[in-house]
């Protein structure tokens, strides 16, 4: 079944299309959720919520935009909502106490790249950690508008559509992104 | 094209999102301007950067997310079908497994439910409703049997579905209940029409408010469902009321009956409203809906784009 079948079969009650419908998404969804929130417990806060809303409010689906752009229209309210939130009761650390000591929650993600040269990591791990810091002073929007461009791919018309915002607010809100990063990386790029 | 141009558009040139004819113009600047070049390829290297800071979901993290999914779907019903469409698919089912016995059953069953409405029901029901007696010749007719007696003669036995005259005041209990099962009636929108209409006098009544909040909420015509939520005027402040209206507000896809229900619920501001609200603004594309869902988020001192 192509998506549309899978829509309209899901529309119709069918659980395992619904399913298959939510395979199609469900690690882009969670990756997209883990980059904004970097938590991967608030991730899968998003994932379920998402995804229920979808399966609840499915009927009403009505094909007038692409089902991608009406479920990440979903999920980054969600994650917008969470960030500020979170905002205000100020930006929340990855790093945990445990009965085993400070553990890192990001920890359990996997990072993009691995080097077996001990100073390169060392500069890597300096410029992870600066780079987590300048996305966290990034405003949820301008974040949202960069986790989407650059890890996601997607084009600034659809995050646009996906906001419920212009093409034109998305680019600026990436033109900020980028130069608050450009600034603060300077040194080490 | 100026430096000062070329250095404030390079995300959107290594993103792919210029024109060709944009990036014919960049480009041709940077072949030309070393220092543009050299900007060009700290932004190369800051994007590189980047690409290694993104966060991969562990394969454990998805299969946790899906196993928990699934649990929660088989607990979450689409609210969407209607009370009909429930009791149609249950014989839509039936013939599906045994077309040939179960579709004459099936029109038994429904001639039965008539009689039951037009017969047995009105006479059963006591009260101070006043029969004004049959009128004339029957509304339907049905051959039941027939059997030649002898001599030429046949005997045939008829079911016959008769009008009967009933009137009363609301009050009446059996008027009322006669009224909130024509209010359901699917084969006949004038006709819940006008019971609801009646029916509207009278949302004091735990039965009748029922009946109106399963009108707005399920009624496939929106001159039915505005009556009822007219009814429904005086209990803008209840809770299951507004819960409904909220589900309503969200869902319907008539843009009067939308109108008419965010009038009701801002009129008394609540917290729970502003998510609601807030889901709204996403999705709605009616101006008016939309400036009297932005006033009442600001009166509630809510943010306008979330949800």
């Amino acid at each position: 079944m192509d998506e549309p079948e899978l829509i309209r079969a899901a529309q119709r009650g069918d659980q395992r299309a619904f399913e298959q419908l939510v395979r199609l998404y469900d690690q882009n969804v969670l990756r997209l959720a883990l980059n904004l929130l970097r938590s991967p417990e608030d991730a899968n806060d998003i994932y379920q919520e998402a995804f229920l809303r979808v399966y609840k409010n499915l009927h009403s689906f009505r094909f007038d935009c692409s089902f991608h752009t009406w479920l990440y229209r979903i999920v980054t309210n969600l994650c917008l909502d969470a960030l500020r939130k979170r905002r205000v009761r100020r930006e929340e650390n990855t790093v945990v106490e445990t009965s085993e000591g400070f553990l890192d929650r990001m920890d359990t993600v996997e990072e993009g790249r691995a080097d077996g040269n001990p100073q390169r990591q060392l500069i890597s791990r300096q410029l992870g950690k600066k780079i987590q810091e300048v996305l966290g002073g990034l405003t949820p929007r301008e974040r949202a508008v960069f986790e989407m461009r650059h890890y996601q791919g997607l084009r600034l018309r659809t995050i646009g559509d996906m906001l419920g915002t212009s093409e034109e607010a998305a680019k600026n809100c990436l033109f900020r992104a980028t130069q608050k990063m450009r600034a603060a990386l300077g040194d080490f790029v | 094209m100026k430096c000062e141009e070329v250095k404030k558009t390079l995300p959107l040139f290594l993103y792919g999102e210029f024109s060709f004819d944009e990036e014919e113009r960049l480009e041709m600047h940077i072949d030309e301007c070393v220092s543009c070049r050299g900007v060009l390829e700290r932004e190369r290297a800051m994007f590189k950067a980047l690409d290694g800071a993104e966060a991969a979901p562990t394969q454990e993290l998805l299969d946790q997310c899906r196993a928990e999914l699934r649990g929660r779907l088989s607990n979450a019903a689409p609210e969407r079908k209607h009370f009909w469409d429930k009791i149609l698919q249950g014989f839509s089912i039936q013939f599906h497994f045994a077309p040939g016995i179960m579709q004459p059953l099936g029109a038994v069953a429904m001639l039965a439910i008539g009689f039951f409405v037009a017969r047995v029901a009105p006479s059963s029901l006591g009260g101070p409703w006043r029969s004004a007696g049959v009128l004339g010749e029957p509304a339907s007719s049905r051959v039941r049997y027939v059997e030649p007696t002898g001599s030429g003669r046949v005997q045939i036995v008829v079911d016959e579905t008769r009008q009967r005259v009933l009137s009363g005041n609301l009050e009446d209990q059996s008027i009322q209940r006669l009224l909130l099962t024509a209010a359901k009636d699917p084969s006949d929108a004038g006709l819940r029409v006008e019971s609801v209409e009646l029916l509207k006098s009278k949302p004091q009544s735990a039965e009748v408010r029922s009946a109106l909040l399963y009108a707005v909420q399920h009624d496939s015509n929106a001159g039915v469902r505005l009556k009822a939520l007219d009814g429904l005027k005086d209990f803008a402040n209840d809770p299951q009321t507004r819960q409904v209206l909220a589900q309503v507000l969200l869902r319907d896809d008539n843009p009067g009956v939308r109108t008419q229900v965010i009038d009701l619920l801002i009129q008394h501001h609540s917290d729970s409203m502003v998510g609601v609200l807030q889901e709204l603004m996403v999705k709605e594309d009616n101006g008016y809906i939309r400036m009297r869902c932005q006033r009442a988020l600001h009166d509630m001192n809510a943010s306008v784009e979330t949800y």
